[in-house]
């Protein structure tokens, strides 16, 4: 079984952003192998109060900790944040920035962001491929940017053959990278470090 | 086992009256605190060591000498002393003298502080935190340990014929603990030397307190110092109480509500539900507490913090009073049923002495030539003729 979480920090209901990771992850599916992907959603509005406590104090609430524990064990993860003023929403930002760092390591993304006008559609690349890239996850080349206008009009804008590009070229690096184990832990590095200095030096006055 | 409090040695506003104690008014609450722990009957009193406001405790073997001084029993330790920005020589000096004052009554908990800035102060590194932790203590031991020493590192001059005065007293160091909030290196640390591990247990799940003392108990055994169940281990926690529970909760939420660790963060019931701190009667502070064994196994030492976030001095003592009267009686008595008879006690002065003669004594022994030694079978069927 392939899990995908998908991640979509959307503030309202109904949101144009909730509806841009709603129709990717139906294209993803579709791509895959039938009954063969679950696709958990991790929808941040939920977790508003939760990522503030944590961002603040570093408690980490168990639902939190539940939406972490689903992330970092997942195959793939599909992003979806509202732009806001020439960049990811701040929630969005709040929760990778609590995310334990190892989590995506090596994690196939499709990103993808709504927004007002489609003058803001490269907060993807400037914005969100980097913070990506900086987590050490893989993002995928086509990311699917949605404007308003995309949602209205008589559906002729494109956007429904731009998802089904990006599904498809998300599903070919999720296959390339095939399926993926949770990363150990943070603390490794210093945890080795410590063995390694303490290799080193002779015992103390411990005779046992 | 042991029972005790520790410190953070903060300088807080009292949230409901406004008031922010002077630094003096909060070190002489301190002393009373610690006064106050050895009369209601508590075996340990800790202190943290910080080097800027809004805490006062910077020099730790100034204030337990102060408090040795007017105490007979009680236990005196840090809660930690910074083995990363501290000269190693002079932590042994420090604690050499403290010890000869107190007649043994002390020890020590090894750990890094909170806060990075505090390592250009004293002229260090904190890009080398973890090689300074390991040659600072690795320095550390062998000025204790060793009457003469000659050593060379990387972050301190090199010492040559260097002796510690005064030396130890008995020539037995102080135990050490090392203490971690989140970091499995210093489990790693502690088990290496068989020394006792001290877990803060206080900002975060017990699954976080959990993983590190079973690294710590287990690498205590790889290293060959006992059973991972002989392992040293304490833990930290944090408790608010009235005889009445709700009476608890009401009286502790505006303090918990402006704490500057925890403040405007989560909310009381949540940290409660997902943390140790326990807000409530004294019972129910006896059941939670008895409970930490589940996650950790059969431990040494149980410190409690009470003297924080503004609670006015006469609410501490009130606390300490429950505390000694209600809760660490039935705690002694429930924690003792079951314990396996191979779990040690946390080490004291006494029972650290006693083992150095007795290996000595073994040592003395097998020393001397079998030709030499008295035949005890022979005598001994002597005796029965």
């Amino acid at each position: 079984m392939t899990t995908i979480a998908v991640v979509t920090a959307g503030l309202r209901e109904p949101s144009s952003t909730r509806l841009l990771a709603d129709r990717l992850a139906e294209a993803v599916r579709k791509d895959l192998p039938a009954g063969s992907v679950e696709l958990p959603m991790i929808d941040l509005r939920l977790y508003g109060k939760a990522l503030m406590d944590a961002t603040l104090t570093g408690f980490i609430s168990p639902e939190l900790q539940a939406a972490f524990d689903t992330l970092t064990s997942a195959d793939g993860l599909i992003a979806v944040t509202p732009a806001f003023n020439a960049s990811y929403s701040g929630l969005f930002k709040l929760f990778f920035d609590v995310l334990p760092l190892p989590s995506l390591d090596g994690m196939p993304v499709l990103i993808a962001a709504t927004g007002g006008t489609e003058r803001h559609s490269l907060v993807l690349e400037h914005s969100l491929r980097p913070m990506f890239s900086y987590l050490h996850a893989i993002v995928a080349p086509t990311a699917v940017y949605a404007a308003t206008g995309d949602f209205g009009g008589d559906g002729n804008s494109g956007l429904s053959s731009r998802i089904d590009r990006a599904a498809e070229g998300f599903v070919r690096l999720l296959t390339a990278c095939g399926p993926r184990s949770a990363p150990a832990p943070s603390g490794g590095d210093e945890l080795d470090q410590m063995r390694a200095l303490l290799g080193g030096i002779p015992k103390g006055n411990n005779p046992n | 086992m042991q029972f005790g409090i520790f410190t953070v040695g903060d300088i807080t506003r009292d949230p409901t009256t406004l008031k922010t104690p002077s630094e003096h008014e909060r070190i002489k609450a301190t002393v009373a605190i610690a006064k106050k722990a050895e009369e209601v009957g508590l075996d340990v009193f800790a202190t943290g060591e910080h080097h800027n406001p809004p805490f006062v405790p910077s020099s730790p073997t100034t204030l337990l000498a102060y408090i040795a001084a007017q105490t007979e029993r009680l236990l005196l330790s840090t809660s930690t002393t910074l083995i990363t920005t501290n000269d190693p020589v002079k932590i042994a000096e420090d604690f050499s003298v403290l010890q000869h004052l107190c007649d043994g009554r002390t020890d020590v908990m090894l750990g890094r502080g909170n806060t990075g800035p505090v390592y250009p102060w004293f002229g260090k590194d904190i890009r080398a935190a973890i090689p300074l932790t390991v040659e600072n203590y690795q320095l550390l031991r062998s000025v204790w340990d060793d009457e003469v020493v000659n050593w060379s590192g990387k972050f301190r001059a090199a010492l040559q014929g260097f002796t510690l005065a005064p030396r130890p007293l008995d020539d037995v160091p102080p135990f050490v603990w090392h203490a971690s909030i989140r970091s499995p290196e210093i489990a790693e640390l502690a088990g290496y030397f068989g020394d006792g591990f001290f877990a803060n247990h206080i900002f975060w799940p017990p699954s976080h307190t959990q993983q590190q003392v079973e690294l710590y108990r287990q690498r205590f055994s790889d290293y060959g110092h006992g059973t991972p169940q002989q392992a040293i281990v304490g833990l930290g926690g944090q408790v608010f109480m009235r005889p009445n529970s709700q009476d608890a909760v009401r009286e502790f939420r505006p303090y918990f509500n402006e704490a500057p660790v925890y403040g405007h963060g989560p909310s009381l019931e949540e940290f409660t539900r997902e943390t140790p701190l326990t807000v409530g009667s004294p019972q129910e502070v006896i059941e939670r507490t008895l409970g930490f064994r589940d996650y950790v196994g059969d431990y040494q030492r149980q410190l409690f913090l009470l003297d924080h976030a503004g609670l006015p001095l006469k609410t501490v003592l009130e606390q300490l009073d429950l505390l000694g009267e209600e809760v660490v009686p039935v705690l002694r008595e429930e924690f003792a049923k079951g314990r396996p008879a191979d779990v040690p006690d946390a080490p004291t002065h006494a029972s650290l002495v006693a083992a150095k003669e007795a290996k000595e004594a073994k040592e003395a022994a097998d020393a001397t030539p079998a030709a030499e030694k008295p035949d005890t079978a022979t005598t001994s069927e002597g005796d029965q003729a």
